[in-house]
């Protein structure tokens, strides 16, 4: 599974970053997402799940299967 | 007055959407100035109405319709957006501007306080923090907002500035007045005194590594200096969002941990977990939404079936959005361990607090330093605080033993 960010809808509120540092951090001149692993490994699944609903803008998305 | 922003006769307003409702008045049994929010929504007001109060203005009670608002600039402006209305009032920058001119400042002041950014501050606020905390901790109490929570935001606000502390004083004074003064005579030199302060501050300016020298070299997009108003009015936007929102802020947060062993007991075992701290700081952030925030309707339209006049004004309060039944799980309810907790305190959308990161770790480094100095306190009940409604919600004072 891998995590997608919509950066036109993100907003910076970094909510992913506290909640799952592993997979999200925020980059140093906007402050808006970084995803340091897309596919990120099974055990960090329930991190990742929360981050996404913890994100206000709904800018995170779980997509199955690898990237095209 | 009259400007192009006055708003028009409430004519348009149908009566049954008329309460009488003043959020900068506080009736004298209420303890706690959110109470007036929240009994509108148990009493059963219309979640979209209009108040004739403070030159008259729509209140929105819905956490859907308060996020559409915020995310929906081409309706709900920010410029121009005072209540009560006042003129002339100064296009803050970035914050009352809308995009896609709102980009420009925003872009500029965004590296300074991106997470990155702001744990870099880390140190300095610690110290800060220890400094102001150590000196009343053996006195065995404390008026928590007049030594701390005014102190510390002004303090990282004047060195962030490149200010000397010694102004302090001052800034709290003119802060203190912008948020709680309906008066427009009060308003208006209180918004000249801000100005006078601002241009000594950006004129004739040693290029340091602080924030206005970092506004005063930054170029636009043809390689020239940012005009000398919007300089200002970036300088007034920092002023007046970043101190008293954290001021009330904390002190709403102190006087609930005052009340709960519980709850601070258990921010006292996660002292060592900054992760876990932070996401029980959240849900404090949650229902501690001291701001309520104005926008401006930009054209004649119907939103959610209710008539909207141009330059109507619409106040959206955070605490109620933070705490609407739809959307949380038992929102009245104080649950550290919340696992989904999207409130609005920091608002949302293009305008969102862009010092967001910044207020949650003053607020999170203070009660690291508090809890390892003072990790029991309670509230002094001999001594009754007063309580203050307007866009920014808050006690004069909170008295502290331990």
């Amino acid at each position: 599974m891998r995590v997608v960010a919509n950066l036109t809808v993100c907003q910076g509120h970094a909510r992913c970053e506290d909640l799952c540092p592993e997979v999200f951090s925020t980059d140093a001149v906007e402050g808006k997402v970084v995803i340091n692993q897309p596919e990120f490994p099974p055990e960090l699944e329930e991190k990742v799940r929360l981050a996404v609903r913890n994100c206000p803008e709904g800018a995170l998305r779980i997509a199955k299967g690898a990237a095209a | 007055m009259n400007s192009p922003f006055s708003p028009q006769p409430a004519d348009h307003v149908p009566a049954e959407l008329i309460v009488d409702f003043d959020f900068f008045d506080m009736p004298a049994d209420v303890t706690d100035p959110v109470q007036i929010w929240h009994g509108l929504v148990r009493n059963g007001t219309p979640p979209i109405f209009y108040t004739p109060r403070n030159g008259g203005h729509w209140v929105f009670l819905r956490y859907a319709d308060i996020v559409e608002a915020y995310r929906n600039h081409e309706i709900f402006s920010t410029r121009k957006a005072q209540i009560p209305p006042l003129e002339p009032y100064p296009v803050l920058q970035p914050n009352g501007v809308d995009p896609p001119e709102h980009d420009v400042f925003r872009k500029l002041l965004a590296p300074m306080f991106t997470p990155l950014a702001v744990r870099r501050m880390t140190e300095g606020l610690q110290v800060r923090a220890e400094g102001l905390i150590s000196a009343f901790a053996s006195k065995g109490r404390c008026d928590f907002v007049t030594d701390y929570a005014a102190k510390f935001p002004t303090a990282t606000f004047l060195e962030l500035f490149g200010l000397p502390e010694e102004r302090l004083p001052e800034f709290l004074r003119i802060s203190d007045t912008f948020f709680r003064a309906t008066d427009p005579d009060v308003r208006a030199a209180n918004i000249q005194e801000i100005y006078a302060i601002l241009e000594e501050l950006f004129r004739d300016r040693n290029p340091g590594s602080d924030i206005a020298s970092t506004i005063v070299q930054a170029r636009d997009a043809q390689g020239n200096q940012h005009k000398w108003e919007d300089i200002i009015n970036c300088g007034f936007l920092l002023f007046v969002a970043g101190l008293d929102t954290v001021t009330n802020t904390m002190t709403y947060v102190w006087r609930y941990l005052a009340t709960s062993p519980d709850a601070r007991r258990k921010f006292r075992e996660r002292l060592d977990d900054p992760s876990a701290f932070m996401i029980a700081l959240e849900e404090l952030m949650r229902i501690n939404a001291v701001s309520n925030i104005y926008r401006r309707v930009t054209h004649d339209c119907t939103f959610k079936g209710v008539e909207f006049r141009r330059n109507d004004r619409v106040v959206l309060p955070n605490t109620v959005a933070n705490r609407d039944a739809g959307v949380f799980n038992d929102p009245q309810t104080i649950d550290l361990e919340r696992k989904v907790n999207n409130h609005v305190t920091f608002g949302m959308g293009p305008h969102r607090c862009i010092g967001s990161h910044l207020a949650k770790r003053e607020v999170m480094i203070s009660l690291q330093e508090w809890l390892k100095q003072i990790p029991d306190f309670e509230i002094d009940r001999d001594e009754a605080p007063s309580v203050f409604g307007g866009p920014v919600m808050g006690f004069e004072s909170l008295a502290l033993l331990w």
